[in-house]
């Protein structure tokens, strides 16, 4: 049997020959189990330290020790030099231009994702989201909002019924009269959910999504109207976006105005989109109508506020370049994961 | 409302640029929709009379016209039967391009050369219905560009009315307008219009309600020859859409666009007994209307009758009993005013809507009454050589003065949000005939003018100050508003987050229209006592496949597969959140949320088909997503899915694949896969899950609170088993019976293999197991781990009638 000793120096002749012949980095590994590893040979020898004689043990232990660091010192140039080197080469056998394997995942639907955007933008000025029903009573559809029967502008509705006092609700507006018949102002609330009219085209559905908001305290004027639309526009499309507001008339806000940003398809220059305009009107707004005031029971002289109401389809079909408003009642997985 | 810049200007002196005045409409709420040229460009079309026409040699249909172009002579070739010498008619030169496109040139026609072409009205875009060429007035100049000797350069402008501006339904209302825009008044037509006396007349008047008819005028026009009318107002009908019928006809067109007060002309000589009388119809009276429609008349309709029967439904349309034809020689002329209400009324019950009801329902001016009777007899006698019967009957018994309405300068300043002083308000209204006068340092008392019957409160009149001033020119201020937190609605939470997880899990959201077709629940098998089955109905549905509200979201789903799967779209992850309606009698309908989703095509789908493989989606994909939904909401064991839950199969499942969805006693909702017949009956070609939740059930159960607990110190160990039990031993059960057996240092188990066929007997299955032990305070030695799942193997065998599997 050999002495510890020479079984030391074998051992690092061996693997010190070895190591000098790795070519590749794929064999780094199996040496360093193989030598240096937690049951590797220098392991070995090391226990047996105990059986040496103990005035040997010292050197031998730091004989082993040193052969050991060396080795371990000679094995890091090595895995560097071969690093070096094969970060040089080519690599032949991993193809990355093959496709990764990632998870699958979805995405909202586009009117979920600009409903939630625009909800979001009213939620950090401090609005609160109310739904109300799909179904609604006529009243709150159109008598609580200055629209009794046989108004023209009910004509601006088409409306479907459900009987002579039921209907699908036409607008969010209705949650503007149910909400400030249960509660006192100041408010500040939007009304997001489904509406619905009967009319079917390239530019209608019958049922589409609207997001209603008004905000009643004292002393609430046209300019604060203008200040809370302007905020809520430069947000949703770009902080240099042309706005203009315009009179209009809704039997539930006096003075009535209608919202129009410069053309996002054409810059303002005027396209088919606006029309030849260079505007695109996006939403509906006023100060709350007196007679609205009256109904839920709120002094018109002490408190006044605005409201407003938007499509969603309109906003996505702008923001998207969407041309034909019914794609997004199909669910067709081609459309869907476009956004 | 449609009108034109050149009969805008006879109004209002104004050379705005039409653009310009569109632009100023627009921004006075009077939205333009259109502002286009009237005629199309009719460069190098000229002015020509004929000469001389003589045949063609070669051709019997085509002549040769000889056409004086003023400087010098043409030689054209036409095929008009009305060629003639002297006719002054309309020539194309070549270069020119007509409407169509058509590009003239000199060309030879059968051999003979021709230098242009004769046209016709309709060639050039002008009118739609003339025959043959043009057939222009003697006295026009040859040579002169047809557009400038016809007045054919005009703009078209739409105006896009709202309800409240009836008014606006009128060019002078137009005029008015534009007025106060460039600071002038308008010029009307008629300036005074006469005393009316009713003696001697041949004709009397009746109106049994003031309320239903304010004001009522009726004159007489005599001996009018009935016949086309002049191009000047052809062009003014034409050029707004309307067609022109004949010289009496049109005048009532023309005025009632000029002034937006409907008239109607009646041949007075089909009138019986000489008697107007405006009346609600009986029961049982029946008219038949201009357009050849009979109507059944009730007695909330108001009627205009003669001596004996109907003769017009007021303010909407005439009777055809009445009507003007060639051979009327004596016009009994209308004006009068009508209640909106009324009118809104029959006109709904009629289905019926005309110009003029149009205008009455949104409300007439009661003044303009007199001064549009006068205007149109002043017409006819000019248009038609008839003679004005002097005097006429003008009922006005309803006509109620408008009354003032104070205007507080403070309450405008503070509403529109801007500094105006007293002077700037008043300026704003009297623009546009609206009269102010001073009562304190700080009211007006505004009376509002007649034509406009929308203003009768202060905030009309501040709407129509910011209205004047300019919308854009009021300040922009954010409110000054106390701060709050908006409370966010617990169940919009629940579906927010559960949108997110599925998107997560791969799915696509849907949205679906809330109305389906009744056969949804047929196709569904649905039995029929089941609740879903009893659906919302509209009453005037689009179409009969949307015509009640869903009860379910699957058909939606269903439907949306199959259109996908047409689209080649083959791996499908779709879901839907959404209200389900349910009738509650005559009251609103119960509108609960729920979650629906369907799973179709490849188990991974968007990931490379080299990486995963082309595997179909099974059973076990739905209850995994179920378990990762449930999982995501934090409800712990109060939910648990449960196979073959008693009395609950679904007639759109395949037997044995549906997971109930379980709230203690209570059934949330279910997945599972779709059986044939239901994918059959959808059109879906392909085997497909689903997945259906009840969220208002499921929003009452509350999420844990999150806890944290200790990281362990101490390493586990996994020890395996494997196990022969019988075929029809439930895997999971033999999971609850490790972990319910008692054994603290359980940690957990898991199945990695079932296994069935080489070397294991029929009607058994082998189950492996793999257990993770763990204590919390100390590494786990192998002894003490062997004894316990030595027990535990010992405890299976035993309770599941199993064997140990030899290695």
């Amino acid at each position: 049997m050999p002495s510890m000793h020479e079984e030391l120096l074998r051992l690092k002749a061996v693997a010190g020959a070895e190591l000098a012949a790795i070519s590749q980095i794929g064999e780094l590994e199996p040496f360093r189990v193989k030598y240096l590893g937690r049951k590797g040979e220098f392991t070995l020898v090391l226990r047996q330290l105990g059986q040496a004689p103990p005035e040997e043990r010292p050197r031998l232990g730091q004989l082993a020790n040193e052969i050991k660091q060396e080795l371990e010192s000679a094995f890091a140039e090595r895995e560097a030099q071969l690093a070096e080197a094969g970060a040089g080469a080519a690599q032949p056998t991993l193809d990355l231009t093959l496709p990764g394997r990632a998870m699958p995942f979805g995405k909202l639907h586009p009117v979920t994702q600009v409903m939630d955007a625009v909800c979001s933008i009213f939620e950090g000025l401090g609005f609160a989201v109310a739904e109300g029903p799909d179904v609604e009573v006529d009243f709150y559809n159109f008598e609580a909002l200055n629209i009794p029967p046989h108004h023209p502008a009910r004509a601006m509705h088409d409306t479907f019924y459900i009987s002579d006092s039921l209907l699908l609700r036409t607008h969010t507006s209705p949650m503007q009269a149910r909400i400030m018949e249960k509660e006192q102002p100041p408010l500040r609330m939007i009304a997001p959910g489904k509406v619905y009219r009967c009319d079917s085209d390239i530019t209608h559905t019958p049922m589409f999504h609207q997001v209603e908001g008004f905000l009643v305290d004292r002393n609430i004027s046209f300019a604060d109207l203008k200040g809370v639309l302007s905020v809520f526009i430069t947000r949703m499309f770009a902080e240099n976006t042309p706005i203009r507001f315009r009179p209009s008339f809704f039997p539930f806000t006096e003075p009535s105005a209608e919202v129009d940003i410069g053309c996002v398809i054409c810059g303002g220059k005027g396209c088919r989109v606006c029309k030849q305009t260079g505007w695109l009107e996006i939403l509906g707004a006023g100060m709350i109508d007196p007679e609205v005031f009256k109904k839920v029971g709120y002094d018109p002289e002490e408190y006044s506020g605005f409201a407003f109401g938007l499509g969603i389809e309109r906003i996505a079909m702008l923001k998207y370049g969407i041309t034909d408003i019914r794609l997004f009642y199909e669910n067709d997985l081609r459309f869907l994961s476009q956004f | 409302m449609k009108f034109t810049l050149n009969w805008l200007r006879e109004y209002i002196d104004t050379d705005l640029e039409p653009a310009r005045i569109a632009d100023h409409l627009t921004m006075l709420g009077l939205e333009v929709d259109a502002c286009v040229p009237c005629y199309p460009d009719l460069t190098g079309v000229v002015v020509a009379r004929i000469e001389t026409v003589q045949p063609h040699p070669n051709a019997d249909k085509l002549v040769l016209c000889d056409v004086n172009v003023g400087q010098e002579q043409k030689r054209v070739v036409c095929g008009a039967p009305n060629a003639r010498a002297g006719l002054v008619t309309a020539l194309a030169l070549p270069g020119a391009v007509l409407p169509g496109g058509f590009t003239i040139k000199p060309a030879k026609i059968r051999g003979e050369e021709s230098c242009g072409m004769l046209c016709s009205a309709k060639e050039l875009g002008i009118t739609e219905d003339q025959i043959g060429i043009m057939e222009l007035a003697a006295d026009l100049l040859p040579g002169q560009p047809l557009s400038l000797a016809l007045g054919l350069v005009d703009t078209m402008i739409e105006v896009d009315l709202t309800p409240n501006r009836p008014d606006c339904a009128s060019v002078l209302g137009i005029a008015r307008e534009v007025g106060g825009v460039v600071g002038k008044r308008i010029k009307p037509p008629v300036e005074e219009t006469p005393a009316l006396t009713g003696e001697n007349l041949p004709f009397s008047v009746e109106v049994e309600s003031s309320v239903d008819c304010p004001r009522y005028a009726l004159r007489l026009v005599k001996n009018v020859k009935i016949g086309p009318s002049p191009w000047w107002l052809q062009q003014r009908l034409l050029a707004v859409g309307m067609r022109s019928i004949n010289n009496v006809v049109d005048i009532t067109n023309f005025v009632m666009l000029e002034y937006g007060q409907p008239l109607h002309a009646f041949d007075f000589n089909k009138l019986a007994g000489g008697r107007i009388v405006a009346r609600r119809a009986r029961v049982g009276e029946k008219l038949a209307t201009l357009d050849g429609v009979e109507h059944q008349l009730d007695s909330e309709m108001l009627m205009i009758c003669d001596a004996e029967r109907p003769v017009a439904v007021a303010g909407i349309m005439g009777g055809a009993n009445s009507e003007v034809d060639a051979e009327t020689t004596d016009i009994l002329l209308e004006s009068a005013c009508f209640s909106a209400i009324g009118i809104r009324r029959t006109a709904d019950k009629l289905n019926m809507s005309t110009e003029a009801s149009y205008r009455f329902e949104r409300g007439v001016d009661p003044q303009g009454v007199p001064k549009a009777m006068e205007r149109a007899v002043q017409l006819m006698a000019a248009l038609t050589g008839g003679g004005i019967v002097p005097g006429g009957i003008d009922y006005c018994e309803g006509v109620v003065a408008p009354s003032p309405i104070s205007l507080r300068g403070k309450r405008t300043r503070a509403l529109l949000g801007m500094d105006l002083t007293l002077d700037q308000i008043g300026a704003a209204l009297s623009g546009i005939e609206i009269e102010v006068e001073w009562v304190d340092d700080d009211t007006l008392r505004v009376t509002p003018p007649s034509f406009r019957v929308d203003l009768e409160r202060e905030i009309d009149l501040i709407e129509e100050v910011a209205r004047i001033v300019g919308y854009n020119l009021l300040p922009i201020t954010l409110p000054m508003v106390p701060m709050s937190f908006s409370e966010q609605e617990p169940l919009r939470e629940l579906r927010k987050n559960l949108a997110q997880t599925l998107t997560a899990l791969g799915f696509y959201e849907a949205i679906n229209y809330s109305f389906v077709a009744p056969q949804h629940c047929d196709l569904l098998g649905l039995a029929a006592d089941d609740l879903r089955r009893q659906t919302v109905h509209l009453l005037n549905p689009l179409a009969e496949d949307q015509s009640v509200l869903r009860t379910t979201l699957l058909p939606g789903l269903l439907e949306n597969l199959r259109r996908n799967l047409n689209h080649q779209s083959h791996d499908v992850r779709l879901f839907e959140i959404g209200k389900v309606f349910h009738p509650q009698g005559s009251k609103q309908p119960e509108e609960p949320f729920r979650l629906a989703a369907v799973i179709s095509g490849r188990r991974n789908p968007g990931v490379p088909v080299l990486h995963a493989g082309e595997t179909p989606a099974d059973i076990f994909d739905v209850k995994g997503i179920m378990a990762q939904i449930l999982d995501s909401l934090r409800l712990g064991s109060a939910i648990t899915c449960q196979a073959g839950v008693a009395g609950q199969e679904l007639p759109f499942a395949e037997p044995g694949s549906v997971l109930a969805i379980m709230g203690g006693e209570k059934i949330l909702g279910w997945s599972g896969a779709f059986c044939q017949k239901t994918l059959k009956a959808f059109g879906v070609k392909q085997q497909a899950f689903f997945v259906d939740l009840d969220l208002a059930a499921l929003g009452a159960f509350a999420p844990q609170a999150k806890t944290f607990a200790v990281l362990p110190k101490f390493p586990f160990v996994k020890w395996d088993m494997a196990l022969i039990v019988p075929e029809g031993a439930a895997a999971g059960e033999m999971l609850s019976a490790i972990h319910g057996c008692g054994e603290k240092l359980i940690e957990q188990a898991e199945i990695f293999d079932v296994f069935q066929g080489k070397n294991i007997a029929a009607g058994k299955k082998s189950v492996a197991i793999s257990i993770t032990y763990r204590a919390v305070d100390r590494t786990l030695d192998d002894e003490t781990v062997g004894k316990i799942h030595q027990k535990i193997i010992e405890m299976m065998i035993s309770r599941f009638n199993g064997q140990l599997r030899e290695a």
